[in-house]
Order: structure tokens, then sequence, then C-alpha cells
């Protein structure tokens, strides 16, 4: 039987190990699509932002990021079953308005930027929709993001999701 | 030579009692369900971990658009991906609603119906509830009381599994009780809170059909537990809460007298003037389109409120010409559900530093007081709270940052939230009604049904209230950030407590069934599903459907085996 460590290492390698995005200082071109695949719905540009984006919000730090959740290649999945066109449609242009938005705040690609320019610009931009400051898509974008990062195996464990709890406990002390 | 002793139409909440109490009393019953047949173990889908259900478990959008555009509308929680086969295709199973007015039906056709997806509070109406018609002069008057119907609520209670606490309450009874889900740490807090600031309120937990201390009887079933996974409405494979094919569907199969039919709808049944009997139901297949007639002894229409009302307007005779049993007029007449769209949340300080473990299958309940433990009211009859205080979740990606701060904030100490909404009492009116589309037809060849049910002042002005005495509770509980929407009912049939449509009473002039659930016009056909209910009191109401359902096949039984019937 294979361990859930062992599932959540595979996933890591499959995307080619830690840190891939976020510490490469060259232009990022890699999404996580799955091994050998190419997306279904995003443009290779728009599924590279998304997953910069993504490694930004949940990076891998003592457990699995939503890189190693491969977040991107499920929200392809997610845009090109279930999404219906006007939903793809107002997705694309909330992708491509925050792409503007961290390029603008980055002097240039956000692709290009330093990790430490696209942490700032996203920090940015970030601070802004939680401030009242209309961003088009950008909280629901967030939104999708994170819950498709707890929705997976690794997302599980970080949240110490329990399948089976077996018992209810109504006042515990957080561990 | 009849075919069967006794025929139940529809398997779900309320038809598993009828044919459980009467297979268990050795007469060889039919059950016709007009939906597929549901096999838990290819059926049920409670066991796949959230990263095994596909595209977070939601139905494409052009789907919905498509199939589901009611059903979603009315319950999109419980809609899923994993989930839609419980539930109907809107196009398949359409109706209509009178000009100026809106009716969720939401349903599923299938083994078992609603029994499955339902949310399995599970509460007895009180004394009250049997009196208020005949003391305010609404409607009719119940012909039976509190005390004729609290040994069937026993006898339910113990078999279905209860998870409740005695309170002694005269409004909502205590029952044969397995343990209740403890209130959260919060919910303690707030209950002495509020009860000190309203006395005659009172914050109890939940009363749920869940086993929670299986008996020897449930055990037998292969009924265990519940594991507190908050994966109901997929199916259990524990069988832990109460439904149709968790309980008493198994418990009547292994008498061996039981009888399933699938993909049987009911057109209509027939009746025989020269005994004043009805001796069998006819049907088409769903699938093959194939017609039969089942004949039986006696007949027990449990295919649910709207669909039962219909199968009697169906079914004219020279005997009945505007439907059988309905020489009072009130079939499909009076139609209720339970009215929402108030309530408010708020936040509790003091318990960041504690959580909970496992997802129960409910929160808290504030008993009825308008009108019971409080008077001079501006609205007749009340209303009962669901609610819960519990950590507020983090894993919708609403949190401000990013990063590491931002992915650890999930995991961290954080604020809880209380959240109470109304469910109200609708008082019958004979002008809410189901009635028979003249010429639309399904795609079987049955008439789609026409709904046309509004609220009148007492509901609206019962919401306004409700919304207030919310605020107020949650003040008296030190609540900050309180929130309340302004009042938006819900539109009738969303609480998917749809009831009334061939209510008893004393007098056959003014009521469709006596108090035994028999038609007066009809002594061998009874109907024990929400179609009975003479008011809609505010308690979820399945537990007095199966009560009354049970309550029925005896008496049925009974006349059967003295020759009566």
């Amino acid at each position: 039987m294979i361990s859930r460590r062992t599932v959540i290492k595979n996933l890591v390698i499959s995307v080619g190990g830690s840190s891939l995005l976020s510490a490469c200082g060259g232009r990022v071109t890699l999404g996580a699509a799955p091994p050998g695949g190419s997306p279904r719905f995003y443009t290779e540009r728009e599924i590279a932002v998304l997953s910069r984006v993504s490694d930004l919000l949940l990076p891998r730090t003592e457990t699995p990021g939503a890189l190693d959740a491969q977040v991107p290649s499920l929200l392809d999945q997610l845009m090109a079953e279930w999404a219906s066109r006007e939903t793809q449609d107002e997705h694309r242009t909330a992708l491509a308005e925050l792409d503007a938005r961290l390029g603008a705040r980055s002097a240039g690609d956000f692709l290009d930027a330093t990790s430490a320019v696209a942490e700032q610009a996203l920090i940015a931009v970030d601070r802004a929709a939680f401030s009242g400051e209309q961003i088009e898509g950008y909280r629901d974008l967030k939104g999708l993001i994170t819950q498709a990062y707890f929705a997976t195996e690794a997302g599980a464990e970080e949240s110490q999701w329990v399948g089976v709890p077996g018992r209810w406990d109504p006042c515990m002390e957080r561990s | 030579m009849a075919d069967f002793d006794a025929i139940v139409v529809g398997s779900g909440m309320s038809g598993g009692w009828s044919a459980k109490e009467l297979a268990e009393r050795g007469l060889k019953v039919l059950v016709l369900e007009r939906g597929p047949e549901i096999l838990p173990e290819r059926d049920y889908t409670d066991r796949l971990p959230p990263w095994e259900r596909p595209n977070l478990d939601r139905v494409p959008q052009d789907e919905i658009a498509e199939h589901y555009p009611r059903q979603y509308g009315g319950v999109a929680y419980a809609i899923k991906e994993t989930t839609k086969h419980f539930w109907v295709k809107d196009d398949e199973h359409p109706y209509e609603e009178a000009e100026g007015t809106s009716y969720d039906w939401l349903r599923g056709y299938h083994t078992g119906g609603r029994s499955i997806m339902w949310s399995r509070q599970a509460y007895r109406l009180g004394p009250q509830d049997f009196e208020a018609n005949g003391r305010e002069g609404v409607g009719v008057d119940w012909p039976v009381r509190y005390e004729d119907i609290a040994p069937w609520y026993d006898h339910v209670e113990r078999f279905a599994g209860i998870a409740g606490s005695a309170e002694g309450l005269t409004q909502l009874p205590d029952g044969v009780f397995q343990p209740p889900f403890a209130l959260t740490c919060a919910e303690e807090d707030f209950k002495a809170r509020v009860e000190a600031a309203f006395p005659g309120r009172n914050v109890i937990p939940a009363r749920v059909a869940h086993v929670t201390a299986a008996t020897e009887e449930q055990r037998g079933l292969g009924r265990s537990n519940c594991r507190v996974r908050n994966r109901c409405e997929h199916g259990c494979v524990y069988k832990a809460y109460f439904s149709s094919l968790n309980a008493t569907l198994p418990a009547a199969q292994r008498t061996g007298n039981l009888t399933m039919v699938h993909n049987a709808i009911v057109q209509s049944i027939d009746y025989d003037p020269a005994t004043a009997r009805v001796t069998g139901v006819r049907v088409i297949d769903a699938e093959t389109r194939e017609r039969r007639v089942y004949t039986a002894r006696v007949i027990f229409l449990n295919a649910s409120t709207i669909a039962s009302a219909m199968i009697l307007l169906q079914s004219t005779s020279e005997s009945f010409p505007n439907g059988l049993a309905n020489r009072s007029d009130q079939v499909g007449r009076n139609l209720m559900d339970h009215i929402s769209g108030a309530g408010a949340s708020g936040l509790m300080a003091g318990f960041e530093d504690k959580t909970v473990y496992g997802r129960r299958p409910g929160g808290i309940y504030i008993p009825r007081y308008a009108n019971v433990t409080e008077t001079e009211k501006p609205f007749r009859r009340g209303f009962g709270f669901q609610g819960s205080a519990t950590p507020v979740s983090t894993t919708g990606g609403q949190l401000v940052g990013i990063g590491r701060a931002f992915k650890e904030s999930h995991s961290a100490p954080g604020p809880w939230r209380v959240g109470i909404g109304a469910f109200g009492e609708q008082l019958p009116s004979p002008e809410n009604r189901v009635t028979l589309h003249p010429s639309r037809r399904d795609k079987w060849g049955n008439p789609v049904a026409i709904l046309n049910v509004t609220y009148g002042d007492n509901e609206r002005i019962m919401m306004e209230e409700a919304r207030k005495d919310a605020i107020a509770m949650l003040e008296a509980a030190g609540c900050t950030d309180i929130r309340s929407a302004e009042v938006e009912l819900t539109r009738p049939g969303n609480r998917i407590h749809e009831m009334g449509s061939a209510r008893m009473g004393r007098d056959p002039a003014t009521s469709v069934l006596n108090g035994w659930c028999q038609a007066h016009d009809v002594p061998n056909l009874f109907v024990t599903d929400g179609s009975f209910m003479a008011s809609s009191a505010c308690q979820n109401p399945s537990l007095t459907y199966m009560a009354f359902s049970a309550r029925a096949a005896k008496y049925a039984a009974d006349l059967m085996a003295d020759g009566t019937l």
C-alpha cells in the first residue's frame, strides 16, 4: 500500500522538485500541467502566470505547496470541464487583468520578474483586493486556487482533514 | 384474488414505514417505486475523498442549465457531481407555476426517495400543534391529539435512531433518544447567555436521525454508529442515518413478504363502485413504457405530498369525477411548506484557542417559544431556529495575504461564528394547491403539475419578527460583527417540507382522510405521506410522517385481520 507521504513525494517529483518557480531568476515557462500533457484550457502564458501566482500564494514550506499539489492543472481541468463559456471568458479576463496589474508592478513582464519583485507585486494586488478595491475576478481566482489546493491530498494534510473522524469532540485545544 | 395484500406507492420516508409495518404483520406487500434502483455499494459516493471527486465536485455549469436549473437553484449545496444522480432532471420532470407564483419542487426519484438526501432533523410535534387549528378556527381541526400519536413517535424513534437530549419542554416533547451530539463550547456559552436573557427560550442540541448507540435491532440491519463525517448527502455505507434504504426497506425485505418494483410510475388507481373499494393501480414502466395493473386488498399512497394528490386527481371515474376520494374537493389544496428567510450570525469571542473534531450532522435548535412561552405576538403560531456556533472556515481563500503567512493562517487560531435561521409555520389555505395541467403531459403521458402557492401576511410578519429576535439573541450573547440580511422569504417548496394536500379531519365534507390516514370516501385507501397534515407546525416533519405511517399500517392490518377490509 502506497503511503500518503509517498504519493506527495511523487507529485513533487512529477513537477520537477522544490521551489521551481519562485526561486528561479529566469523567465518562467513551466506550468504544472500533467507530466507529458499540455493545457486543455489555458494558453502557455496563462498557465505560467497561474502557476507563478499559485506558487506565491501557497508555496512549499515544510508541507507541499500549490505546485506540488498540481493546482494549475486542476484548474485547467476545471475550466475545461466544469465552466460554461461565460465563466471561461470571465476567468480568462480576470487572469489577463491580473497579469497586467502584476506586470505593471513588476516594471515589465511578471514572468520575468525576480522572486522578490513578483512577491511584492502580488502582495500589493492582494492587499488592494481585500481593501475594497474592485479587482476583476482576483478574489474569485484566489478562492479557486485555495479551494483546489485544500481539495487535494496534500491540501487535506495541510488542513488536517480526516476522512473518518469517528467521534465528535465539541471543544478541544488547538494543537 | 388480488396480486398482493397491500400496495405501497413510493419507497421514501413514509413508504418505507408503511411497507415495513405491513410486511411485519405477515401481509404480502408490493412497493412501487417510480425511479431506478439505488444500490448502496454501487451508488453511494460517501467514501470518495475530496481529491477523487472531479472538479471540486461541481456539476458542469452547462449541465446544470440543461438538466437541473430548478433543483440546483433550490439546493445548490446538495447537488454535486457525485450526488446529482439523487436528484431529478428538471427537463425530464417538468412542472408549471401559476402566474405570479413560484415554487421549488425539489426531489429525487429512486429507491428511498428523499429519505436519502434529507437533512435528518427529527422533532416531535407538540400538543399545541394538534390543537391550534381547532382553537383558532384555521383550516380543520386535527382529528388526533398528541397523546394519540405519542406512542407511535416512541415506536419509530426506537427503530430509526434519534440522537437527542431530553429537555422536558412541553412544546417539543422528548422521545426515545440515543446520545446527542454535544454542543460546542461556543454553543454552550450562547445557550447560557440566551437562556439567561430570555427565560422561556431554550438552546438545545439538534435532534437528528443518526445512530449514536446502535441497538441490537439496528446492528442486525447492518447499521452502525455515525462516524461524524458529514457525508450524508452522498449516502452512508455505515447506514448510520435513517433512510428507507438504510433501515425500513431492509427490515421489510427480511420478512420475505416484500416485492419491490422499480421504474413503475403510477398513473391511476382503479375503483370498483360495486364494492366501494379500490382494487389496484395502473402503472407505466419508466424505461419500456409497458403498462401493467397490480391489484391488492389495500393501497397506501406514499408518493409524496404533491405526487399523491396528483395520482388521486388523475384517478377519475363515474363515482369520483373530480378525483378519487375527493368528494370534499380538498385533494390538492392546503399545500404547505415551512418558511425561512430570517436569521443572523455573529462572531463569538473567547474561543480562539479552541476548535472541534469531527463533522457532526446537526448543530443547535431553538424550539418554538412564540405563542408558547411568549405571548402577544403580532402573528399566529411560531418558528424554531436551527444553527450552530463553530470555528469560521478558512479554506475558501477569502483571507488576506500570500505565501507562508497565508498558508499557515488556515490552521491558525481564529474566530468562531454563531448563525441561526428560522423555520416558521405556514398556515393552511385552500387556495394554495396543486392541480393537473389540462393539456400538458410529461413523456409518460401523465399530466404536469401546476403549483399555485403564495404566502400570507402571517408568514411575512412572522419572519420579520424572527429576524428581530435572532439579532436580539446574538446581541444578548455578546456577539460582534452581527450580520443579518433583510428578510427574503424562501420560495414555497424550498424547505422541502411540502405537506397538506389531502388533509385529515373529522368531517368527510371538509377533509380527505380520517384520523387514521384512511380516505373518508374509500375505506381501503390510505395516504400517509405529508399529504395528511392538517397544519404544518414549525418542526421538521419527517418524524411525524413516520409515526402516522406506522400507526395507519397497524390500523389497516388490524382491519384486514378482522375481516373489515
